[in-house]
């Protein structure tokens, strides 16, 4: 079964967006076309500033659109209403830069508070998954700790947990590596890329970390608003059989 | 089971000193709110034990009467008419008038209120009054209120040693022959009640035909209203018919329009809830603020605004609850320290801790919705 015939799960094109109005006007993104399939690992690289970002929270439903067709998960983000980005970004799993973690909530009350968002989970239904989910990013043990008394690599590992918690339909991460030492990151992104695998799922990744570009199925290199050039470093597959050698980095639990 | 998570709550208790701050607000509060209405409705209701005790559905008085220490007395026969009507079972007379009392203990002269009341019958509701009834006919007789104001001397307590009080009242001696529960009020700090004929003695220029109150008791079964009626038109105009009720209002009219009492009373209880919601609305706009990161990550992660308004009114409520309990508890101790100081009945009202839990409530939910305007600045798109 090759992806590329099945619907996108991203699909956006000819994507402008600018910040301010008339003087200050200022356009980050120049007519950006992108498209993500099923199961599809991309990364988003290139300097600061490129826009990355921008187009990050574009897709992911959290700026309005200005120009340009997107289609996320099938929703059109074009005129959408607030109600329709809600929805949405309930279908996302976010993973962010400096984790953002609730600071007066343990480890498993991170991950479970994510079932309020499923009102048809019971809390007990909800403790359960947390549990497990924090058992597969290898946090069995600490469930209970406050994430004040976790190691930074630990607390990504929880934000991971959360975001694939409630079986969000795409991963969109920012960074996840950067607030962390080449250890901690490796172990990260090869945890993402193994549940990611596993489930099948999507991941739209932006990151600077060069450390990490190995795990991408797909790189996509933007500078000034402008995607330059789109790489495949895998198989557009991802149940490609000759990435053998990769995948047994993405053996989960993974141990601490 | 498991439950779900009370985030509202893990997260108020999160900062400790901010919680306590919070609470304590509120309880000062709320016990300003109990302190300011438990007054007001105890200085009221201190006003009017007498007329509350009186044995008779129907008061009559003099139509120019004002209050109890203004009165203006009326004819008796008056009164004594209404014996003829085949609805009253029992009518009775009572004299009021301030008296000069001296303290026996250290001669200072004070004013108090005496009652001259029938002793056939008892014409008043107290406890323990009946019983007295025999002893108030001996002559220079007096029944001391156990709940004037101490400044009188501490009569109650050599009553209770059996030592002979002979105190001079209207520089006259009398002679201390019982203890009764009456009160003091606004305008009177104490009260004696005697005969009919000690009164006089008391009084030697008031005459026995012009009393003061008129008490009417009604036979079992008959209406009030239609009553009230019939003697108005039977007795003219000189005289006041009254209800009981009535014979209270009038009482209370003349206090809250002499006083500011309801006005001060009233607005120390708005300065109670204002304070109560400056420091709630304060605490939580800061808890707002320095949440907004993470209200913004959960705003990105799909949580609505309905869900985090819900999380910041859920504080409220929490801080509502947790101040008013022991808020309420310190009022209790304060009104029993105060009652025994002042001898005012202040009690702790099922219905008006009703009414203050609802006021607490309401005052911590306006804050919390002020504060919740803050929650729109979370921008999640901020959080990349």
């Amino acid at each position: 079964m090759n992806n590329l015939d099945l619907e996108p799960v991203i699909c956006g094109e000819g994507i402008n967006f600018a910040f301010g109005q008339g003087e200050l006007r200022k356009q980050i993104l120049f007519d950006v076309d992108i498209r993500i399939q099923p199961g599809e690992i991309v990364l988003l690289t290139g300097p600061s500033g490129s826009g990355k970002t921008t187009l990050l929270t574009l897709i992911a439903g959290l700026r309005t659109l200005q120009e340009g067709k997107l289609n996320v998960l099938g929703h059109s983000l074009y005129n959408a209403s607030q109600r329709d980005l809600l929805a949405l970004r309930r279908k996302i799993g976010f993973i962010f830069q400096a984790h953002n973690l609730l600071p007066y909530l343990t480890a498993l009350q991170n991950v479970q508070v994510m079932f309020d968002l499923q009102p048809d989970v019971s809390p007990h239904e909800g403790r359960e998954r947390a549990v497990e989910m924090l058992k597969v990013v290898g946090l069995g043990e600490r469930m209970n700790y406050p994430v004040s008394r976790l190691s930074g690599g630990q607390k990504q590992r929880v934000a991971i947990a959360r975001a694939l918690v409630g079986g969000p339909q795409i991963v969109l991460a920012d960074e996840p590596t950067a607030a962390l030492d080449g250890t901690s990151g490796r172990e990260v992104v090869n945890l993402l890329q193994g549940l990611a695998r596993e489930q099948n799922r999507p991941i739209l990744m932006v990151t600077h970390d060069a450390r990490v570009l190995d795990i991408a199925d797909r790189i996509i290199e933007m500078q000034d608003g402008r995607l330059i050039s789109a790489s495949e470093t895998n198989q557009p597959s991802p149940h490609d059989t000759t990435k053998g050698a990769s995948d047994e980095r993405h053996v989960s639990p993974v141990t601490v | 089971m498991s439950q779900r998570i009370p985030l509202s709550w893990l997260q108020l208790k999160h900062e400790k000193m901010k919680l306590f701050a919070a609470v304590s607000g509120v309880m000062v509060s709320v016990v300003l709110m109990w302190m300011q209405l438990g007054l007001m409705k105890a200085l009221f209701a201190s006003a009017v034990v007498f007329h509350g005790s009186l044995d008779g559905e129907l008061v009559v008085i003099h139509s120019q009467y004002e209050h109890l220490l203004h009165s203006k007395p009326f004819s008796s026969r008056l009164l004594y008419r209404l014996r003829g009507s085949p609805d009253v079972e029992e009518v009775f007379s009572i004299f009021l008038a301030p008296v000069e009392w001296k303290n026996p203990w250290n001669g200072e002269m004070r004013s108090m209120q005496c009652y001259g009341i029938e002793t056939d019958k008892p014409s008043l509701d107290l406890p323990g009054f009946a019983a007295q009834l025999g002893k108030l006919r001996e002559t220079d007789a007096f029944l001391y209120d156990r709940m004037a104001r101490p400044r009188f001397g501490d009569v109650v307590g050599a009553n209770n040693r059996a030592e002979t009080i002979e105190p001079e009242i209207n520089r006259r001696k009398m002679l201390l022959s019982g203890i009764i529960d009456l009160g003091a009020s606004f305008g009177v700090d104490g009260n004696i009640l005697v005969s009919h004929a000690n009164f006089l003695r008391l009084f030697p220029e008031r005459k026995s035909g012009a009393i003061d109150v008129g008490v009417v008791k009604l036979k079992p079964g008959v209406s009030i209203d239609s009553a009230q009626k019939e003697f108005q038109d039977m007795l003219g105009k000189e005289v006041h018919v009254l209800t009981r009720e009535q014979f209270k209002e009038v009482e209370l009219v003349y206090w809250r329009s002499a006083t500011p009492i309801g006005i001060i009373f009233t607005a120390g209880t708005a300065v109670g809830f204002f304070i109560g919601f400056i420091v709630v609305y304060q605490i939580l706009y800061t808890d707002v603020s320095n949440h907004l990161p993470h209200y913004a990550t959960m705003k990105a992660m799909g949580f609505s605004n309905g869900y985090l308004y819900g999380l910041v009114l859920e504080q409220s409520a929490q801080l509502a609850i947790m101040g008013f309990i022991p808020g309420t508890a310190v009022a209790a101790l304060l009104y029993a320290g105060l009652r025994s100081v002042t001898q005012l009945p202040l009690v702790l009202e099922p219905t008006r801790g009703l009414f203050l839990g609802i006021l607490t409530i309401l005052m911590c939910m306006i804050s919390g919705m002020l504060a919740v305007r803050k929650l729109a600045a979370a921008d999640p798109a901020d959080v990349f």
